[in-house]
């Protein structure tokens, strides 16, 4: 039982750190591209600045989206599914040693 | 320290929505409420407010490095860029952790809000687009 909670918990960590690590990378590129262009932009027509930089925030907003999912999901794997699957684990040797089941 | 217009205008405009939805998701965890599968209680919305307050923080942050890098150089703009996004990312993770460990927050309420400012963001395209 032991052991079967130390997997759990180990792989929920190591979900989330896989989960944090690779979408987090996304955002960034894409966020430094779009200000890059949008540099590009601006100095070819200073005079739409305001409306570059307006585009550009909502779009950084759009951009960062698959990071902030895998946080979401990250802080899910660490704070909600261990004790769930605990718990799921838990009642599965519950009636497995109530059916006569020897684990 | 000088904050371009554009970035409190478009704050704005995200903090309006993230206050709509949090009202939408408020009434959706009362009705849920209702039929006995979530149980209301002070977490719910204490979670929320913490939640609508870190996404619309991200989003001011977000949009103020962002409207900042366009008056740099290029190159200069894209690594402003990048590190901002790291910094807040690691900010974000470690306060949203702070309000899942916390027992007055409910951690569903603190993490959905995260979400929020991303539909604004997709509803504003969408109507410049109308436009």
């Amino acid at each position: 039982m032991a052991l079967a909670i130390g997997i759990i918990l180990g792989c929920c960590a190591l979900g989330a750190g896989i989960c944090m690590g690779i979408g987090a990378v996304g955002p960034g590129i894409g966020e430094g591209n779009a200000v890059s262009k949008a540099c590009e932009a601006i100095g070819r027509q200073p005079e739409a600045k305001g409306d570059v930089t307006s585009t550009m925030i909502m779009g950084c907003a759009i951009a960062e989206t698959t990071g902030i999912y895998s946080l979401v999901v990250a802080i899910l794997l660490i704070f909600v599914a261990p004790s769930t699957f605990i718990g799921i684990l838990e009642k599965t040797v519950k009636t497995l040693s109530e059916s006569g089941i020897k684990l | 320290m000088n904050i371009d217009k554009t970035v409190i205008k478009e704050t704005k405009y995200v903090a309006s929505f993230v206050l709509i939805l949090s009202v939408l998701m408020q009434a959706i965890f009362l009705i849920l409420s209702a039929f006995d599968i979530v149980k209301w209680d002070y977490t719910i919305p204490l979670g929320n407010l913490y939640g609508a307050a870190l996404a619309i923080g991200n989003f001011f942050a977000m949009a103020f490095y962002v409207a900042r890098a366009v008056s740099k150089e290029e190159k200069d703009a894209k690594q402003m860029v990048k590190a901002s996004q790291s910094l807040r990312f690691v900010a974000l993770l470690l306060l949203a952790a702070v309000g899942a460990m916390l027992p007055c927050f409910n951690v569903f309420t603190v993490v959905i809000p995260l979400v929020f400012p991303t539909i604004a963001a997709f509803l504003s395209q969408l109507r410049n687009k109308k436009k």
